[in-house]
């Protein structure tokens, strides 16, 4: 009868002759097929006085102070701004997978998440390529909105131009993207794109006004009017598809990059609820030096409504100068937003400026700290008051995994 | 007469051995299954005991439009490398292999300090940000090795006389590298020796390129 210590080493005699798969030097760790992140950012914010849009007030910062029976008032909250869950999957055939949704219970008005991005992508080539994209996307025109899920890399609150872009329109698009470097080393690229849902695009631009912030869209989502109705971002009434372009040029070092969108939601006007929205933007991504970053961008455009209330013409800019160094950066911006009134309807004019500077400290890549402040003046004679209080800063905390 | 065999003898083996030691090259071509010729494959020395740090060196690999460059890039063990960012956007270069785990936190241009590769084997390198992007650091035990050109052509030059044990490497390739191992004795001039590897398809994350840079 075997004893106990010559039992244990026979289990391990059958332990080591057990077909492990021994890791060796020269092998390649297997990629994964699925992969996770998140991203969330928490804050303590002091707005000015004037409610925030997201209450129903008439402020333009994404938060402001509270309604009293004295007025408005000044309030320090905590707030979470974000959480986000992004999924990816490599799927057969070279096929990108990639899902998106972000909690914005401010914006949202609950809890629910709102799918900001579903999509299927598939390129080929690699310097010289061509691509197609299909699924539930935003548009990418911001040349703010290039940092971790979608949010402004520069400040805490993107501009006004962009904060539109990126709060209104979802589209169930399809894409075709084609890139190319030439000898002489210019970089070149073009976006075609056709696709549903932006039938009630700028209403929100025409009752409520340009607004600064770092919401992002969501296909099920709405936003919240003046008057207390909410419209829905995604809301194809017409049948009838949008279609959108997105031209770049730039040298191979990307030291100067322009690029030239156009966006046409084609709203058949005779349709109840459509709206006829188009719009071009032009901008530019400079880098005089390596540690600079200079972006100018231009917007204007009409948006047309069948019972000719709310006809308005829309135009946006911002400068950007942003410095960098290791995990800082500082960055200033200089916002101009103007909406005039197009007809003899409701009114929708509205004119404002803003000046917006913030720092920002990376930890590491999972840690970033953040501070910014607004100074914001603005006009628009529909609203109560007019010209409402609305400087304040916001200091956050984002974690991504 | 003893005496003369034994000079001999001895004059032989010194002839033998100034001939083995002789430096030569070999040279040769790695295929696939089917036949076609294998680029970007490493061959090398994998002689047991023959690892020689290179101390003092240095190499590079960049970081140009989201892709590292090169794709796969064999040092000599002892070697630092480099890793310059010259996208115009930031970069968290990482490695979690065992061979070699390290960090370089968001940064751009060169502000990250080179990293030392001390020991043989792979180093899958990639970036937290652009999760497609992939690199390989192959740290070699010498500095006997080269790289197949889009033939699949090599030329290993002034290796010394000798017996060896000569290794072929792809990143696609899910084998041992003992199976790809050949024993090879070579002498004075040219030997030509080839490969066959069987690949996978590439399993990298599918790209993100153009303007709809993933954040």
């Amino acid at each position: 009868m075997p004893s106990v210590s010559a039992g244990y080493a026979l289990l391990l005699l059958l332990c080591c002759a057990l077909p492990i798969r021994a890791w060796a030097q020269y092998d390649v760790e297997d990629e994964q097929r699925v992969w996770l992140r998140g991203v969330m950012d928490v804050r303590v914010v002091r707005g000015g006085a004037a409610p925030s849009w997201t209450d129903l007030g008439p402020g333009k910062t994404r938060y402001g102070g509270d309604f009293t029976e004295s007025g408005f008032e000044r309030v320090t909250r905590g707030v979470m701004s974000q959480l986000v869950i992004e999924v990816g999957a490599a799927l057969p055939a070279g096929i990108r997978a990639q899902l998106q949704v972000n909690v914005q219970p401010d914006i949202a008005g609950d809890w629910d998440p709102w799918v900001t991005e579903a999509v299927l992508r598939k390129e080929w080539g690699a310097e010289n390529g061509f691509g197609l994209q299909a699924g539930v996307m935003g548009i990418p025109f911001s040349l703010e909105h290039v940092g971790p899920a979608w949010a402004p890399e520069y400040t805490i609150s993107a501009s006004a131009l962009n904060s539109w872009l990126w709060e209104e329109i979802s589209v169930a698009a399809l894409e075709a993207e084609w890139w190319h470097l030439t000898k002489g080393g210019l970089k070149l690229g073009a976006i075609i794109g056709a696709g549903f849902g932006p039938d009630q695009l700028a209403r929100v631009l025409a009752l409520r006004g340009w607004v600064l912030g770092d919401g992002l869209t969501g296909v099920n989502g709405d936003l919240p009017l003046p008057n207390g109705e909410r419209t829905e971002i995604f809301d194809e009434r017409d049948d009838r598809p949008a279609a959108y372009t997105w031209l770049t040029i730039g040298d191979a070092g990307e030291r100067a990059t322009l690029r030239v969108g156009y966006f046409d939601n084609n709203g058949d006007q005779d349709t109840a609820g459509v709206w006829n929205t188009h719009f071009g933007t032009v901008g530019a991504v400079l880098h005089p030096h390596p540690r600079i970053d200079l972006i100018v961008q231009y917007l204007t455009g009409e948006a047309r409504i069948g019972d000719r209330t709310n006809d308005s013409s829309m135009r946006a800019f911002y400068a950007l100068l942003s410095h960098h160094r290791r995990g800082h950066r500082f960055s200033v911006r200089y916002d101009e937003f103007r909406v005039e009134d197009d007809d003899q309807g409701n009114p929708t004019a509205e004119r404002g400026d803003a000046i917006t500077a913030a720092y920002f400290v990376e930890l590491g890549l999972r840690h970033r700290f953040g501070f910014e402040y607004v100074w914001l003046d603005s006009h628009r004679p529909s609203r109560v008051p007019p010209d409402p209080p609305q400087d304040g800063w916001q200091l956050s905390y984002r974690f991504r995994y | 007469m003893h005496r003369l065999i034994l000079l001999l003898a001895i004059l032989a083996l010194a002839v033998g051995t100034t001939v083995a030691q002789a430096a030569s090259s070999i040279s040769g071509r790695v295929v696939n299954a089917e036949g076609q010729g294998v680029p970007q494959a490493v061959v090398f020395l994998n002689d047991p005991g023959s690892a020689t740090a290179a101390s003092g060196a240095s190499a590079e690999m960049d970081q140009i439009n989201k892709t590292f460059v090169p794709g796969v890039l064999p040092v000599v063990v002892g070697t630092r490398v480099h890793f310059p960012n010259r996208d115009q956007i930031h970069h968290h270069v990482y490695s979690f292999s065992r061979t070699k785990t390290f960090e370089l936190p968001l940064y751009k241009g060169e502000d990250a300090p080179p990293v030392l590769f001390d020991k043989v084997g792979v180093v899958k390198v990639g970036c937290n940000i652009h999760d497609w992007m992939s690199g390989i650091i192959l740290v070699l035990p010498n500095a006997h090795y080269a790289v197949t050109d889009a033939e699949g052509r090599f030329t290993l030059s002034g290796v010394p006389g000798g017996s060896h044990a000569l290794a072929a490497w792809h990143a696609q390739h899910r084998g041992k590298l003992d199976d790809t191992t050949q024993r090879v004795e070579l002498g004075d001039g040219l030997l030509e020796v080839n490969f066959t590897l069987p690949l996978d398809a590439a399993s990298g994350r599918p790209a993100v390129s153009g303007a709809r840079k993933e954040p």
